[in-house]
């Protein structure tokens, strides 16, 4: 071992971790050179005097300071999993989101006039208005075949299922109307025929109706339908019923209730 | 140090079970906070590092792999810490001349003197020992870390940490053995 490994070995030969091989070279070179046990004396030296600085206790406060960053800590990590699906909702919506506000304008006045565009081609387009129209037209019929069938069944109850139908046609046809007239005016039934009433009330307002409520009532032979009849007439206040009412006031043979319910009657519209 | 059972532990750290931290710090923290306090010398800084370091573990910890070697990761990210640290209070890392008046408990009273003064002088030495030649001593002197870990921790290769280890131990000898002249004279 020449002066030059010597020095190469410095550091293992103070750590003491040469192989037994070197560490005889080292010692017969050091027992040789009196400048590299000079060297390395003083390298044994300061590193011998270094354990003077003996190591320290750090203070009791350290543990509980961390304890206290470690419980912050997993109290954090469990509100962290939580939140980290909406935090990722959120992140995924801010990547679309321009940080600058002149893009953030531009982008909202862009979904406005998208949003503008989009109702003003759904509003102009006539395809679909037009076939909007056309599938209410047709439930409309629909409602109204339904209503002309069952009114036609032998069944009382049918025949009042019928009328309740009509109740869902908003402008029905002369021949519903007619229909339902007929119903008042001919059904062998009276529950039918009071059912009748019921639903040409809501059709009122039509002079075909009114017409036929105020001849249906010189038909009808039940005091019940009668007295509905009459209490219809005076509500839409139908002028023309009033002989009517005089003539079933001075016929003798008519059921006292309904006499007395045709005076009042009489009494309000004149 | 680095026992297998370290690496275990941090690996069910890392995994989720973050309190078993714990174990980690009450076999480390002496070891880092005597590393902070030989390259600080000042106590209560020191601990913060020591803090800082466990808080970063748990922070970093999904970077400690299946094959890392947990002292050389814990001593990379003390370097770090105390990196850091330096660069925020770069005052504080010189070393305080009156902190290292520090009196330790020793032999008989001519022989206490003698070995109180040597130790001043030490310190003093140490203090004057550029940063980066502080650093390889007090892993090499007194973290028990052999040449090959302080040459991962420091990413270099093992020839290069023995010359700095030789340099070091050099120019802190002439510094101490200059001092201890001036002492006399």
């Amino acid at each position: 071992m020449n002066c030059e490994q010597m020095h190469e070995r410095l550091p293992d030969y103070l750590v003491d971790d040469l192989d037994e091989s070197e560490r005889t070279q080292a010692h017969l070179h050091l027992s040789a050179c009196p400048r590299c046990r000079e060297t390395a004396d003083r390298f044994l030296e300061i590193w011998r005097k270094l354990e003077m600085l003996s190591a320290e206790e750090p203070g009791v406060a350290l543990r509980a300071r961390f304890d206290a960053m470690l419980e912050a800590y997993t109290q954090g990590l469990g509100e962290a999993r939580t939140d980290a699906l909406r935090q990722r909702f959120d992140r995924w919506i801010g990547g679309f989101w321009p940080r600058r506000p002149a893009y953030q304008v531009g982008l909202c006045s862009l979904f406005l006039l998208l949003g503008l565009a989009i109702g003003h081609i759904v509003k102009s387009r006539p395809s679909a208005n037009g076939e909007l129209a056309e599938l209410r037209q047709e439930v409309h019929n629909m409602y109204q075949l339904v209503t002309l069938s069952l009114l036609q069944q032998q069944s009382a109850s049918e025949r009042i299922r019928g009328l309740s139908w009509s109740q869902r046609v908003s402008q029905p046809d002369p021949q519903v109307l007619s229909a339902l007239l007929q119903v008042l005016d001919y059904d062998p039934n009276a529950n039918v025929r009071l059912a009748a009433v019921d639903a040409l009330q809501q059709f009122s307002d039509q002079s075909m109706v009114r017409q036929g409520l105020v001849q249906a009532l010189t038909r009808q032979s039940s005091p019940l339908v009668q007295i509905a009849l009459i209490d219809l007439l005076v509500q839409i206040q139908e002028k023309r019923s009033v002989d009517t009412f005089k003539r079933m006031i001075a016929d003798e043979n008519l059921n006292d209730a309904v006499k007395q319910r045709a005076e009042r009657a009489l009494k309000q519209l004149s | 140090m680095n026992s297998p059972a370290d690496h275990a532990v941090m690996l069910e750290v890392r995994d989720g079970d973050v309190t078993k931290l714990g174990l980690l710090f009450e076999r480390y923290q002496a070891a880092l906070f005597n590393f902070f306090l030989r390259l600080t010398g000042n106590r209560q800084t020191s601990e913060d590092l020591v803090q800082d370091v466990f808080f970063r573990m748990l922070k970093y910890r999904h970077t400690y792999q299946d094959g890392s070697d947990f002292t050389t990761w814990m001593y990379q990210i003390a370097r770090n810490v105390r990196f850091d640290c330096f660069r925020k209070r770069k005052r504080e890392v010189m070393l305080n001349e009156e902190e290292n008046e520090r009196v330790s408990p020793g032999p008989g009273p001519g022989e206490k003197l003698e070995r109180e003064q040597e130790l001043v002088l030490l310190r003093g030495a140490l203090a004057r020992l550029p940063e980066e030649k502080r650093e390889i001593l007090v892993l090499s002197r007194f973290q028990n870390l052999k040449y090959d870990q302080i040459a991962k921790i420091l990413c270099c290769d093992v020839g290069t940490v023995k010359v700095r280890v030789y340099r070091a131990v050099r120019e802190l000898g002439e510094i101490f053995f200059r001092l201890s002249g001036e002492r006399v004279s």
